[in-house]
């Protein structure tokens, strides 16, 4: 702590009086302008990118957390909530494996154009299969790897970042939320001037923090980098793909901060958590699978699989083909948005019911 | 923000009431307390817990109004808990986190800027000598540390009214003393209003003026405590010299109630109405004992507290006296 200590004034106990006014919210034609802004802007982008409704809805959602985060007073809960599992050393070694992947596909999206700078029009020999051009041969290469920045080099890396997500989640849900209950700090929170919202908000972004921190800010920076290192053009003529992105990241956000936070206030200690996690990402997966791909059951049985809903509706937003999407068949996404979205309210129900049941005066 | 926080009146309820579901916690509670230093008296079950939430805008009541330092009750809302300190039982502290990191996360979540908060913090835990321990992990304080702790984290902001909730709870007796020389500190020096809840009857007759009698959801007496525990007509002590147990057997069969005799000749006596203290002295007479000492009894504040209480249970209605402060 680096503020520095005065020494204690015994007259300012009496007269220091911030609650009179300058706490006041003032700031509320600042949250407007702000969101509108964002409205504006997103918009415009829409209007470009002739988009799906769906990732118009996205946008909307986006624009309207937006406006309830700044006019919230989350931020000192989120910003302890943050503090509390960066002190953890766990965390840091599992980031360091979501930075890797990021790594890989970064500089794997670098010398992949890098290379192509690097070859003539002489065509070479490949093994016995006779010649070939370089350039063809790398452009190949490229693409079967999905270095291309293309939307498929996007669903990869969500894919792969989806693990580290996963896991980090397990491990910070206890801290985030299940400690709160746990310790009885909730009804510290509550018995201060913020509302129950303002509570729910501040841990969500914590989770929003941590899941944007793996996925999405590393996608954008992907994609910039693409950007940057093939054509300009590639902005304007791909932003579809960046608000596709933006779509993902906030489907994921959403999805994993209401299940995560309604689990962790259900079983509250880190152990239980894993187990429970790992019930519903893992072991639903492999029973719905096991149903759908060996029994040949209806592709419905998949919904039972959040994790699949959650990426299915994400490569949506991408801009996937579905016949790229892998596991296929697939249930109608209107029906796995449908799902999905009951469960965001089944668990923000639950929440707001779990945390109005706690007594801050016993 | 406060409609006029120098307004003579701390606390005004009238005609409260709230009911959970078809329990009705609190029954037309009509009260108007000044700024002083109050407690908060009343068996479990007497509505305390409902009164101290509706004070802090955490429930409306369902019936009745009330204003708290000007604000509106159920309609305030998060403002109430603004200018109000809230001190809670539970422990409620958040473990990780520094003594200094929990009072400015406080200071912040009645909505200082970050720095001013913990500027404040380190302020306010100098003021209550926890300088030293401020760096500390919260899980690592001592039972009368975390007490005060909490009680930074409701000073913080620096609010007229401090309602602490069982603030001794758990203490030793030299850190229950500390705590209750600090309360009576900020109370006679900062000018703090404190309105405290325990079931401790000595916390409040060491801290607070006045004190407010709940039970079964009404307001049963509510007054100085000085003036409540003066108000007995009925009892008497006496110091006597002589055969006292002769004379106290006289005394019962007079009608009185011998409450207490240390063999010593010291006796408390209860009388009955239209006692003449005179008797006294012809009953002394009788049994050749001298009456060195004769004065009305006061009570303390537990006998007060536990002699309302009966009265209240029993069947015969009466009119319930209140008082205003």
């Amino acid at each position: 702590m680096s503020e520095s200590v005065e020494p204690i004034q015994h007259g300012s106990l009496l007269h220091y009086r911030p609650w009179q006014g300058q706490l006041e919210d003032d700031s509320r034609w600042g949250v407007f302008l702000f969101v509108g802004v964002q409205t504006v802007l997103f918009t415009v982008m829409a209007t470009i990118s002739d988009l799906h409704w769906l990732r118009l809805a996205c946008i909307l959602l986006f624009v309207a957390l937006w406006g309830l985060v700044v006019r919230s007073r989350a931020w000192p809960i989120t910003r302890v909530a943050l503090l509390m599992v960066f002190r953890r050393k766990l965390f840091w070694v599992i980031y360091t494996l979501a930075v890797l992947v990021f790594l890989l596909f970064f500089f794997g999206q670098y010398l992949m154009s890098w290379a192509l700078t690097q070859f003539g029009e002489t065509e070479v020999r490949v093994g016995g299969m006779g010649r070939a051009n370089p350039k063809f041969l790398v452009d190949l290469f490229r693409d079967q790897l999905k270095m291309n920045g293309s939307a498929e080099m996007f669903r990869n890396f969500f894919w792969y970042e989806g693990y580290t997500v996963m896991v980090i989640l397990a491990l910070a849900g206890s801290i985030l939320v299940g400690n709160d209950i746990r310790f009885g700090s909730l009804a510290f929170y509550l018995s201060k001037p913020i509302s129950r919202w303002d509570y729910l908000i501040g841990k969500g972004l914590a989770v929003a923090v941590f899941v944007n921190l793996i996925t999405t800010i590393p996608a954008v920076l992907l994609f910039v980098q693409f950007g940057m290192l093939e054509d300009w053009n590639y902005f304007l003529e791909q932003s579809r793909l960046l608000v596709g992105i933006l779509g993902y990241g906030l489907i994921l956000t959403v999805t994993l901060s209401l299940v995560l936070l309604a689990t962790a206030v259900w079983v509250r200690k880190t152990v239980p958590l894993i187990m429970t996690w790992t019930t519903l990402f893992l072991f639903c997966r492999l029973l719905s699978e096991a149903l759908v791909n060996n029994l040949q059951f209806d592709p419905r049985w998949r919904l039972l699989d959040l994790w699949n809903s959650t990426m299915y509706l994400g490569h949506l937003c991408l801009g996937i083909q579905e016949t790229q999407i892998r596991p296929w068949p697939q249930p109608a996404w209107e029906e796995t948005a449908l799902v999905l979205g009951g469960v965001c309210c089944l668990c923000l129900s639950y929440l707001i019911l779990r945390i109005r049941g706690v007594e801050i005066v016993t | 923000m406060l409609a006029n926080s120098t307004s003579e009146v701390l606390i005004e309820l009238e005609r409260v009431s709230r009911w959970y579901g078809t329990f009705q916690a609190l029954d037309e509670v009509s009260l108007r307390i000044a700024p002083g230093r109050v407690g908060l008296l009343g068996p479990n079950g007497a509505g305390k817990s409902t009164l101290l939430k509706i004070l802090l805008g955490l429930l409306p009541p369902s019936a009745g109004s009330g204003r708290v330092l000007g604000l509106e009750l159920g309609r305030a809302g998060t403002n109430l808990r603004r200018a109000i300190g809230y001190m809670p039982e539970a422990e409620s502290l958040i473990p990780g986190l520094s003594g200094a990191d929990y009072v400015g996360l406080a200071g912040e979540l009645y909505g200082m800027p970050r720095r001013q908060a913990m500027r404040r913090a380190h302020e306010v835990l100098t003021y209550l000598e926890l300088q030293e321990a401020r760096y500390r992990k919260l899980e690592e304080y001592s039972t009368g540390m975390k007490q005060r702790i909490k009680l930074a984290a409701a000073l913080v902001h620096d609010p007229p009214v401090l309602l602490l909730d069982e603030p001794t709870s758990g203490l030793d007796p030299a850190g229950r003393d500390a705590m209750l020389e600090l309360l009576r500190v900020l109370g006679r020096e900062h000018g703090k209003s404190l309105i405290l809840c325990t079931h401790l009857l000595g916390d409040v007759e060491r801290v607070c003026e006045t004190v407010l009698i709940l039970h079964r959801g009404r307001v049963l007496r509510q007054g100085s405590v000085a003036e409540l525990c003066a108000s007995r007509q009925d009892r008497f002590r006496l110091q006597v010299a002589g055969d006292s147990s002769a004379f106290g057997e006289e005394l019962r069969q007079e009608g009185a109630i011998l409450i207490q005799n240390n063999g010593k000749g010291r006796l408390r006596v209860a009388v009955p109405e239209g006692w003449n203290p005179r008797t006294f002295f012809v009953l002394a007479s009788n049994h050749g004992v001298t009456i060195t000492g004769l004065e009305r009894d006061d009570e303390t504040l537990e006998e007060l507290f536990h002699r309302v209480l009966r009265e209240a249970d029993t069947p015969v209605p009466r009119v319930l006296e209140t008082r205003h402060v």
